[in-house]
């Protein structure tokens, strides 16, 4: 360019053909560098076409699947089952002021929504508000029919709704949630925090309930409830050797669904809210500690042939033999007189102590909030330790009760209940007595099935142990003896203990078939004797035989 | 010369064209294969949660007092008695072996001639007896 501009106003002759063949020479050397690349890739094309291509791979590209969005971990039994999710629903609100005619479009609403009143629609429909809840939680085909009515003023917000699929069962145990989704009892609200943790959502929580054991148990106890016309009942199935527990019912319940209205009584959980005078029960922790110190031996006795006086009352026995009775005999016959003489051999304070160890003196560290505190005498006194040693002037919940039993039969060990599967919980257990202690316990509570008063929980070929137990119930100044706290506990099978089955009714009253009699070898007994029949083959626990030597030396102590 | 270089421009011409109907093609392609991935991925969100909805009824459907009321309505089974169970199925005298009892899939289960034989079912009994 140069060039051009200097010889500007001159003929220009000779640096025309040279800017000519300056252009000319430019693109040739630019249509060889052209050559030279499509050579170049004309060489590459070749080259591929010869060599076999090395395995190209293809971008990974990662599908975002949008997760399905719940606000509150779901429940599951510890086989998996589902006790509790959430659902995704859609909630009805309207905006009354695009609303014109209220009167018609409430009438059309309740059309499609029976349930709702048309006054209390039109009502909310004609307020000033620019926001009205209609109804929370319509299910899909709900929600389809009114968008089908195809009113602007409508609208929907996602919702969520806590469904107990089982209903009524387990109740207590799960508890129920508020329409906020907020857990306000059982383990919904003990664990409140970490089933609405948003991040922690997908990991469900595995309770140690068992929804068959759970329904034997429920099924069990609500048509003996039926029969005996009881006011209420409580059931507990734990595992002995774990702690957990497979199946806890309080009964009348309710359904978590559907709160509204639901009486106190209702939600109360007699299981382990509720605290009750055991009655008989008792001695097998009286035995225990008696046997573990040394103070008595299998073949010692008592002589139970007359009634004790102590302070303002007298110690009787329900199934009088009025004799000498040996140890064996005064726990299968169920000796209140041989069982007081035996706690003053104790002492007060080791009866106390071996109590507390067992944890019958401290509310129950079960994971609900619903626990009922003990109630024992502030100052242990003589007759406060004769009264104790046959489950009377005390007051425990059938879960302390379980994990007491549950410690005295598998070997000694005190293992803390839970509701949550996890088998390795008896790694949290103490050593309370001996085994051989436990042994022999084991022997005296199948013989009190087989020989004595809890005949009738005698679950042929699962070898049930147990012990029956009944109290009457506290009135203002003494005890009233038409209103029983009838119960039974149980243990199977006995040569290798697995589960305690406990099953208590409160206030039953006798039938033609019992006689009359409401006492808890008639009434409870046949409760856990049912439920074992019914559970122990879904709990893989075999019928068989029974070893008669491993109680042939204790059953020849007991006279007829 | 001129003949020749014609030729070549319309080659090149008509390559670069198709080159470039081939490219759109492909990326037409390409998206409609996005798209299919979109609608795949919301399709299995919208199957887990139908699934969370059908496991839930599944278990209202299976809950035991549900299973009791058919089981007393649609069969005659009573409860076992602890002499009715064995733990081991060897024990039962007569029982027939094969690959058909002794499958290593489901040793040990008998299978209920009705599924064997496509024998005839009989009438559920209405007596309630249970």
């Amino acid at each position: 360019m140069s060039t051009l501009t200097l010889n500007v106003g001159r003929p220009l002759e000779i640096s025309r053909p040279s800017g000519i063949a300056l252009a000319r020479n430019r693109l040739v050397v630019a249509v060889l560098l052209f050559c030279v690349a499509f050579l170049v890739m004309a060489a590459r094309t070749v080259e591929l076409g010869i060599n076999a291509a090395a395995p190209v791979k293809a971008a990974i590209r990662q599908v975002a699947v949008p997760p399905v969005e719940f606000g509150r971990a779901d429940i599951l039994d510890r086989n998996g089952e589902i006790l509790a999710t959430s659902l995704e629903t859609a909630s009805l609100y309207a905006d009354p002021s695009q609303i014109t005619d209220p009167g018609l479009i409430a009438h059309q609403l309740v059309a499609v929504l029976p349930e709702l009143s048309v006054a209390a629609i039109e009502a909310k429909l004609t307020s000033s508000k620019k926001f009205v809840w209609l109804k929370k939680n319509l299910t899909p085909s709900q929600k389809w029919k009114v968008n089908a009515l195809g009113i602007p003023a409508f609208q929907f917000r996602r919702d969520e709704e806590r469904l107990y699929p089982h209903g009524r069962l387990a109740a207590h145990v799960l508890g129920f949630v508020d329409i906020d989704n907020k857990g306000l009892g059982g383990v919904e609200h003990f664990f409140n925090s970490s089933l609405s943790d948003l991040s922690n959502v997908k990991h469900a929580l595995n309770l140690s309930i068992d929804i068959r054991v759970q329904y034997a148990l429920a099924d069990e106890l609500e048509a003996a409830m039926r029969a005996y016309q009881a006011k209420g009942a409580a059931g507990v199935v734990m595992d002995v050797n774990t702690g957990e527990v497979l199946g806890m019912v309080s009964l009348p319940d309710f359904d978590p669904n559907n709160i509204r209205g639901v009486s106190n009584q209702a939600l109360f959980n007699r299981a382990t809210k509720g605290v009750y005078e055991l009655g008989s029960t008792f001695k097998t922790f009286t035995f225990a500690a008696a046997l573990d110190d040394g103070i008595v031996d299998l073949s010692d006795g008592y002589d139970a042939s007359k009634p004790i006086k102590v302070a303002r009352f007298t110690i009787h026995d329900d199934h009088p033999k009025n004799r000498f009775l040996t140890l064996p005999e005064i726990f299968t016959y169920s000796s209140n007189i041989g069982a007081a003489k035996m706690a003053l051999d104790l002492g007060a304070d080791r009866q106390q102590k071996f109590l507390a160890e067992l944890g019958l003196l401290s509310p129950s560290n079960i994971e609900l909030t619903e626990v009922g505190a003990p109630i024992y005498p502030a100052t242990w006194r003589k007759s406060s330790t004769m009264t104790i040693s046959y489950g009377h002037g005390i007051a425990v919940s059938p879960m302390q009760l379980a994990s007491g039993i549950s410690a005295v039969v598998n070997g000694g060990r005190l293992v803390p209940a839970t509701l949550v599967h996890n088998s390795d919980n008896w790694r949290y257990g103490k050593q309370v007595i001996t085994q051989d202690t436990s042994r022999k316990i084991r022997q005296l509570l199948r013989l009190a099935v087989s020989k004595g008063t809890g005949r009738r929980a005698n679950a042929i070929g699962y070898r049930v142990g147990g012990k029956t137990g009944t109290a009457e119930k506290p009135v203002a100044g003494g005890y009233d003896d038409r209103a029983l706290i009838s119960s039974f506990m149980g243990v199977y099978p006995m040569d290798d203990p697995q589960y305690v089955v406990f099953a208590l009714l409160d206030e039953p009253k006798g039938t033609k078939e019992t006689f009359g009699f409401a006492a808890g070898g008639w009434v409870a007994a046949p409760v856990v004797r049912n439920v074992i029949l019914r559970t122990a083959p879904l709990l893989g626990i075999a019928p068989k035989k029974e070893d008669e030597g491993l109680y042939q030396k204790v059953a020849l102590m007991i006279e007829e | 010369m001129y003949q020749m270089r014609k030729l070549v421009t319309s080659l090149a011409a008509i390559t670069a064209i198709s080159a470039g109907a081939a490219v759109l093609q492909l990326k037409m392609t390409v998206q409609e294969k996005t798209d299919e991935v979109q609608a795949l991925a919301q399709k299995i969100h919208d199957d887990q949660a139908a699934i969370r909805v059908l496991e839930a009824e599944w278990a209202y459907l299976t809950s035991p007092r549900i299973l009791q009321e058919r089981s007393v309505e649609f069969l005659a089974l009573m409860p076992p008695k602890a002499t009715q169970i064995l733990r081991d199925p060897v024990a039962i005298p007569y029982r027939p072996r094969g690959v058909d009892v002794d499958g290593a899939k489901d040793a040990g289960v008998v299978r209920p001639v009705a599924v064997r034989a496509g024998g005839k079912k009989s009438p559920p009994k209405k007596d309630g007896s249970l």
